[in-house]
């Protein structure tokens, strides 16, 4: 491809050669790289309030994190499996609401209300899933679909007036135990968990193999469409989870909660170094690349800057990410 | 007689024209009439919807992708609605320079760098709604009132018909031209288009240039008719563009479609609107029936064919 070469001659241009010819392990060049970049934007945060590179305020950002993060874990799974899960906004509202409806703000529900919300997931991942597996619908068409039938389904049956949260959902969302908060602690279990099974278990590889090679896969006896079918169920209950959560945390459930977590989930699994055509990444880069946006984001926060010029900056570093993958990283990365 | 009127239809290639005339009728029976007024509110009300589309239409044909396009058109809105009012010449070229230099973007980044177009415009979607914040930071500015006047009259034909029948004129022409044919090429087999000589690099940037072109043609119709501009105006069109050439027969695997689809998708989605005003039904209906329409859409290879065999029986039968 001469857009390759191109690209090829650029980073020997760009790098000293030594650098250019001494290509790092794509794990360790994207943990280097987040090692700079947080270092940096910690930097600016604690040289615009002091107090931010504080280990307390670390593990309050870590708490923030963590939403961004559950909804990321689905959307890394089904970018892993070569799709894309457009649908997590109003699965993640949807199934807020359903938890909320069914609780009623008491303690009592909560175990009916949970069940509730991640059979809602579980339902419509799935859908996304047959209808992506068996019916050949393009995945951004057939998530964009099922959203749009989420966002009116939740108007339709909830009238949108925002509901209460059971007190233990809430203290669960926003307390801590000891100095860690409950979240961050949640968060970093299901990390361990989904890190350990993409990478070290045979489900995780049939997922890799499926994202990178559907034919390939097929041929070598993988169930295709079950594979793509469990990794759109896992993120509707992925989303569904952190609406539940994400209500605890905000006390309420709300319309369009779940509109700010699309586009940065998808952010995060790209900046982690995930292929977004599939096959290549794990949870882990993901999860590095959300506590990039949550630094990044809280930093312009604080830095006063106007919404349009914070937009600005996060398209760019978005882009700018990318773009320096392509040009640091060996020839494989897409 | 019924068999063959039906077998003329060519349910195959036409059904974006035969849901949208479904969707009329039943409208006008719904209304009980179909003046002059609605028919000048309909195509109003689908004409910016058609032209983001149309530039939407362009890049997926090539097998790409432009979630920019919605932001783009209000960067272009938000130019028209400061600039128009005191030079016009200056307000229209400004807003479609910015749509073609944002375009540029995406096409450079995506071509040169090999990078995939649904992160690259990803990352220019949040670019172009900054910038449009940052150019107008609260709905306001100012449309002539004789463009907004232009918009909504009829010199026998209303000027709304006009408008939607002239863009689809100009889009058809494009892609019959030879530069739509390579479009296409590209869609259907890249590499296979490179080797038989196609100057892939040039004609997909120029893809991404002619759709910012086209979408901030729409953000600026958008401003005009609603006579003021909104920094987020396009943030609706992000998505929707893209479901909207689906329902146009277009196919996102890139190489297929036809711009009478895209119009027809447009009027769709727009219809679909009125529709649920006049049966009394909450909006909330809309996204719904939406989503519905877009799935039934897709799922139907199997099913078109599936109404198509019992068409043919049923030809049989009579």
């Amino acid at each position: 491809m001469p857009a390759e070469a191109k690209t090829v001659r650029l980073r020997r241009a760009l790098l000293p050669a030594p650098l250019s010819r001494f290509a790092l392990p794509r794990g360790m060049s994207i943990l280097i790289a987040f090692a700079a970049f947080s270092v940096v934007l910690i930097g600016v945060g604690e040289a615009l309030s002091p107090g931010y590179a504080s280990a307390a305020n670390m593990l309050q950002l870590l708490k923030l994190s963590s939403f961004l993060g559950i909804v990321s874990i689905g959307q890394t799974l089904v970018i892993l499996a070569g799709g894309i899960d457009l649908s997590v906004a109003w699965v993640l509202t949807g199934a807020a609401f359903a938890f909320t409806t069914v609780t009623r703000g008491q303690n009592s529900g909560i175990l009916t209300g949970l069940l509730a919300a991640l059979a809602v997931g579980a339902g419509v991942g799935a859908v996304n899933g047959v209808g992506v597996a068996k019916l050949r619908i393009s995945p951004i068409v057939m998530t964009l679909a099922t959203n749009s039938i989420m966002q009116g389904g939740t108007l339709v049956v909830t009238s949108g007036s925002p509901l209460g949260v059971p007190d233990l959902v809430r203290a669960t969302a926003t307390g801590s135990v000891g100095p860690l908060p409950t979240m961050t602690l949640i968060w970093a279990a299901l990390t361990a968990v989904v890190v350990i099974a993409v990478a070290m278990t045979s489900g995780g590889r049939k997922l890799l193999a499926v994202g990178e090679n559907p034919r390939a896969s097929f041929l070598s006896g993988i169930d295709n469409d079950a594979v793509t079918i469990f990794a759109y169920t896992l993120s509707g209950v992925a989303a569904a989870l952190a609406g539940v959560l994400f209500a605890g945390f905000s006390n309420t459930s709300f319309l369009g909660m779940g509109d700010q977590f699309v586009l940065p989930s998808i952010a995060a699994v790209v900046l982690g170094g995930a292929s977004i055509r599939g096959g290549r990444g794990g949870y882990g880069g993901t999860a590095l690349g959300v506590i990039l946006i949550t630094l990044l984001s809280t930093d312009l926060l604080m830095g006063n800057i106007s919404p349009g010029l914070r937009n600005i900056i996060f398209g760019l570093a978005l882009i700018g990410a990318v773009l320096s993958h392509k040009l640091l990283l060996r020839g494989e990365s897409e | 007689m019924r068999g063959v009127w039906l077998s003329r239809l060519r349910l195959e290639e036409n059904w974006p024209v035969l849901t949208f005339v479904a969707l009329l009728l039943l409208d006008v029976a719904l209304k009980g009439r179909f003046s002059r007024f609605d028919l000048q509110t309909l195509c109003a009300n689908a004409l910016p919807l058609a032209l983001i589309s149309f530039g939407q239409f362009f890049v997926v044909l090539t097998g790409g992708i432009d979630l920019s396009l919605g932001p783009i058109s209000s960067v272009a809105g938000s130019c028209a609605a400061l600039l128009l009012a005191r030079d016009m010449t200056t307000g229209f070229a400004v807003a479609l320079l910015a749509g073609a230099a944002a375009g540029l973007g995406n096409g450079l980044l995506v071509v040169r760098f090999a990078l995939p177009p649904i992160v690259v415009t990803l990352g220019s979607m949040s670019v172009w709604q900054g910038v449009a914040l940052l150019i107008l930071p609260n709905p306001g500015g100012e449309v002539p009132p004789e463009l907004s006047d232009f918009l909504s009259s009829d010199y026998g034909v209303p000027t709304s018909l006009a408008a939607l029948a002239l863009a689809w004129l100009a889009a058809s022409w494009v892609t019959s031209t030879r530069f739509g044919l390579h479009l296409r090429a590209i869609g259907d087999d890249e590499t296979a288009a490179r080797m038989s000589g196609v100057a892939v690099p040039r004609v997909k940037t120029a893809a991404y240039v002619l759709a910012g072109a086209t979408a901030a043609a729409g953000g600026v119709t958008l401003a005009i008719a609603t006579s003021s501009g909104s920094p987020t105006v396009g943030d609706d069109y992000i998505l929707l563009s893209v479901a909207t050439v689906v329902l146009g027969g277009v196919s996102l695997g890139g190489g297929v479609g036809n711009a009478l689809g895209v119009v027809m998708g447009a009027l769709i989605v727009t219809i679909i609107g009125s529709l649920l005003y006049f049966a009394h039904l909450s909006s909330f209906y809309q996204s719904i029936i939406n989503g519905v329409i877009l799935l039934a859409v897709v799922a139907s290879p199997s099913v078109r064919n599936w109404i198509g065999l019992q068409f043919r029986r049923l030809r049989h039968a009579g």
